[in-house]
């Protein structure tokens, strides 16, 4: 039995696709592709697949990982090439390796948004406000969790935030507390801002672009 | 793909993925690539629809052709409605994003009654008129096919054309007529009456309805030389017609998350509430070895791990044996577990079964239908009280401890006795658990009663029956509550008022087009889900066209009377469901085809268990 750490990349229609239909999506691609995947011992035996980060409905993420463990010796590369030669549009393996660090290390993420506004004032307003807004280090909001819901402020999840405008667009870069200790869902946070300037983009899109551990230490 | 403008929406819907399209093997095709295109609609939700056999089957046969397309199309749920109504985006197909009215055929598959309504409300969404007369154009034709259309009448005004019977051979001849009248630049009505010269193709527009005083029909006469019967198109062979190796694979979980191989249509047993056994005579099967290949193929090109094998009647299947015989070790090989729904009591397969247990362990469902012997024999459903217990020892003892029971209320000539026989039957199942020495080791039993209502549906010999009232109902389900006298017997009920709806329209006629368009124009949709039916909206919307719904559902039918879809033909003869009419009220049994034919007049439509009797009797 072997451990192997795929990373994919979720982007286009499939984004709209919740984690566990992902879960379902990737268990049948890992069958069309063949992969001798090792399944658990138990009463019902299903295959050993991992998402370590699920990634919230209608996000894209570029770097994505997912452990999976597989009964022969198969490399990482022909999972890879298999995979995705069976993946539906939009999911890709990007990279497949053995997994180097452990799941619970993982402490941020960088997501990268694009906010689209009708016009270029809306925009330029919208960006010089959420600057003010992040960088005053308040920005409340009711966190939804298992356990209930809380009111939390939001920048104590928040490492660094920048938006700068561009045309129509509003770019923001922002690193944000990810994992099983801290999590602040990208979502959110943009529902949050935009709520509290009244803001209604035309399009919203983020962009999960890396995961770290400590120290900004790249996850692999 | 959807289109831009619902962008900025499909965060604020549940379940956006039912509407963005894109899911592995969905068939894309450039629009202006092909002469045909044509728009699957499946008048339900998403979830429901992706699991729905036909269209698969449709979807796949068109899209073969190199001069047309099909793509998808699904009712929207109440919040994406409310967002597209707002924001005027019309109903779009799922592989292009383009709205359907754009498409050249508008195909429905119509399985319920009770989904009538969201065909209005998806023509509308569309953009088009809903009444076929209000839609000039020759584009788009709007179709259906499915069980309901064997009574096409309710829904007459607003379908160009019905499709009685199984849709293959005649989809293709009628995109064929439509490319050529397409080109031609032929008016709607031209097309029409041409098609209406294709077997199988019934245009409701061809053909006026008189009304006796009393309300019941008169005659039904064809106009522009349509045929006075419309025959429904049978498939004779099933292992020469097209079957899919490639599905849609929803990314969401749909209602039955896994893979459908059709083993046989029809079915030998002749029970007589069943409509789907009788529109669908002959029974004719697939190969085991067509069938085998089916799945392989279909699973590999999907990467389900279940495989569900679909008929009326699974352990009819005469190749079952060898089919699961040669099956067996490749799905062990590839983890996939085989599910065989409708097994019956009487030949449940003992050593199948537990062979099919290796991989994975379901539910175990048998549908004994009624309690006492004196019903079983009046619906003809030949199982006996000795089968069922001991079928339900052999589970025992294999380690069920759950059985579910389905049972039928309302049935012709009930009484009392019938109703407490369910729940003693239960009772005996039960005992039968504690009785039985294998059982698994220090568990309880479980046994779940399911209670439908009998919905007398066209082409039964209960078509004449009169429907007991939805007041009727209640008072039988509580009596036979009351009879139970085991916590391990569950009893689950259905709403009787929705059966009461399914049975108005099933055998209605046509002045309920005018009903089906006041209740949908007053807001009803979704009326199969409890939670939107509006019985008030439905009630007003009877009383406002001056129509009793009771004249449909609880008037004693004389066994002469011209019945609304007398001019549909589905093989099986009038005479023959009068005899069995007859022979239900005496609680005469009939056997099934296999046993002795009874003429029912299927054999003409050629194939199947007919020419397997005729070969062995001569």
């Amino acid at each position: 039995m072997n451990s192997v750490r795929l990373w994919y990349k979720k982007s286009g229609l499939v984004i709209y696709t919740s984690h566990l239909d992902m879960n379902r999506c990737f268990t049948r691609a890992v069958r069309r592709a063949d992969i001798p995947l090792w399944y658990t011992e138990g009463f019902n035996p299903h295959p050993y697949m991992t998402f370590l980060l699920p990634l919230p409905l209608g996000q894209t993420g570029l770097r994505e990982p997912l452990d999976i463990r597989v009964e022969e010796d198969i490399s990482p590369g022909e999972i890879k090439n298999r995979l995705n030669s069976v993946l539906p549009s939009g999911l890709e393996i990007v990279d497949a390796a053995e997994a180097v660090n452990k799941a619970n290390s993982i402490v941020s993420a960088r997501y990268k948004t694009d906010l689209l506004f009708e016009s270029e004032g809306e925009a330029e307003g919208f960006s010089a406000g959420i600057n003010d807004i992040m960088s005053s280090g308040v920005l409340n909001a009711e966190k939804r969790s298992k356990r209930g819901t809380k009111k939390v402020n939001l920048c104590d999840y928040v490492d660094s935030f920048s938006a700068v405008c561009e045309g129509k667009t509003v770019k923001t870069d922002a690193v944000l507390a990810t994992g099983t200790q801290n999590n602040l869902n990208a979502g959110l946070l943009f529902e949050t801002l935009c709520s509290e300037f009244a803001a209604e983009p035309e399009k919203t899109s983020i962009v999960r672009t890396d995961i770290y551990m400590e120290n900004m230490i790249p996850f692999c | 793909m959807y289109p831009a403008e619902l962008e900025k929406y499909l965060m604020h819907v549940q379940k956006p993925g039912r509407y963005t399209g894109g899911e592995l093997n969905s068939v894309i095709k450039p629009h202006d690539s092909v002469d045909i295109r044509y728009a699957f609609c499946f008048p339900d939700t998403y979830e429901i629809g992706m699991s729905h056999l036909g269209m698969k089957i449709l979807y796949s046969l068109v899209n073969e052709r190199d001069d047309a397309l099909c793509e998808r199309v699904f009712a929207p749920d109440v919040d994406m409605e409310a967002i597209m109504r707002e924001h005027n985006i019309p109903l779009y197909a799922l592989e292009s994003g383009k709205p359907i009215g754009d498409f050249d055929i508008i195909g429905f598959t119509m399985q319920y009654e009770l989904s009538y309504t969201n065909v209005l409300n998806m023509l509308d969404l569309a953009g088009l008129p809903v009444k076929s007369a209000d839609r000039e154009a020759l584009t788009p034709i709007v179709i259906a096919g499915g069980t309901c259309v064997c009574n096409p009448e309710p829904m007459a005004d607003f379908f160009d054309i019905t499709l009685p019977g199984d849709g293959e051979e005649v989809t293709n001849e009628l995109i064929d007529l439509l490319k050529e009248y397409k080109k031609k630049g032929a008016a709607k009505k031209e097309f029409l009456a041409a098609a209406a010269q294709i077997p199988g193709v019934y245009v409701p527009s061809l053909y006026e309805v008189s009304y006796n005083g009393d309300g019941t029909v008169k005659e039904v006469t064809p106009t522009c030389s349509a045929p006075a019967k419309v025959i429904k198109r049978n498939v004779a062979d099933l292992d020469k017609m097209f079957a899919p190796t490639s599905f849609v694979v929803p990314f969401l979980e749909s209602v039955f998350d896994r893979t459908t191989v059709e083993i046989f249509r029809g079915c030998i047993r002749g029970c007589r509430f069943c409509q789907a056994g009788f529109l669908n005579r002959p029974l004719r099967e697939k190969s085991p070895e067509a069938v085998e290949a089916q799945c392989r193929a279909i699973c590999d090109s999907s990467g389900y791990d279940e495989i569900s094998l679909c008929s009326l009647s699974t352990s009819d299947y005469k190749g079952l044996e060898k089919l699961l015989t040669n099956m067996l070790p490749w799905a062990d090989e590839n983890k996939i577990n085989i599910a065989l729904p409708s097994l019956r009591a009487d030949n449940f397969p003992k050593e199948l079964m537990e062979r099919l247990n290796s991989v994975r362990r379901s539910g175990l469902t048998f549908a004994p239908e009624a309690g006492t012997q004196r019903m079983r024999d009046v619906i003809n459903k030949n199982i006996t009280e000795e089968e069922i217990l001991s079928t339900a020892a052999q589970a025992f003892s294999g380690g069920w401890t759950a059985v579910k029971l389905y049972f039928m209320i309302g049935l012709p000539t009930e009484t009392e006795e019938d109703l407490k026989g369910i729940a003693d039957l239960a009772q005996a199942v039960v005992d039968k658990y504690y009785s039985c020495e294998n059982k698994p080791k220090g568990k309880s039993v479980s046994v779940n009663i399911s209670l439908a209502s009998l919905v007398p549906k066209p082409f039964t010999p209960f078509q004449w029956e009169p429907q007991d009232k939805p007041d009727v109902l209640i008072e039988k389900q509580n009596y036979l509550i009351s009879c139970v006298k085991t916590r391990k017997v569950n009893v689950s009920r259905h709403v009787p008022w929705t059966s009461f709806l399914e049975g108005v329209f099933a055998r209605g006629d046509r002045r309920l087009g005018r009903v089906i368009e006041t209740a949908w124009k007053k807001g009803c949709h979704f009326d199969s889900w409890e939670e939107h039916l509006d019985r008030e909206k439905w009630t007003q919307s009877f009383k406002e066209c001056g129509i009793d719904p009771y004249f449909y559902t609880a008037r004693v039918r004389d066994l002469d009377e011209v019945l609304p879809w007398d001019h549909m033909d589905y093989g099986v003869t009038k005479k023959f469901l009068q005899k069995e009419y007859i022979k239900a009220h005496k609680g005469e049994t009939t056997p099934c085809c296999r046993e002795k034919c009874s003429n029912c007049g299927a054999a003409r439509l050629n194939g199947g268990v007919c020419n397997e009797l005729g070969k062995t009797v001569v």
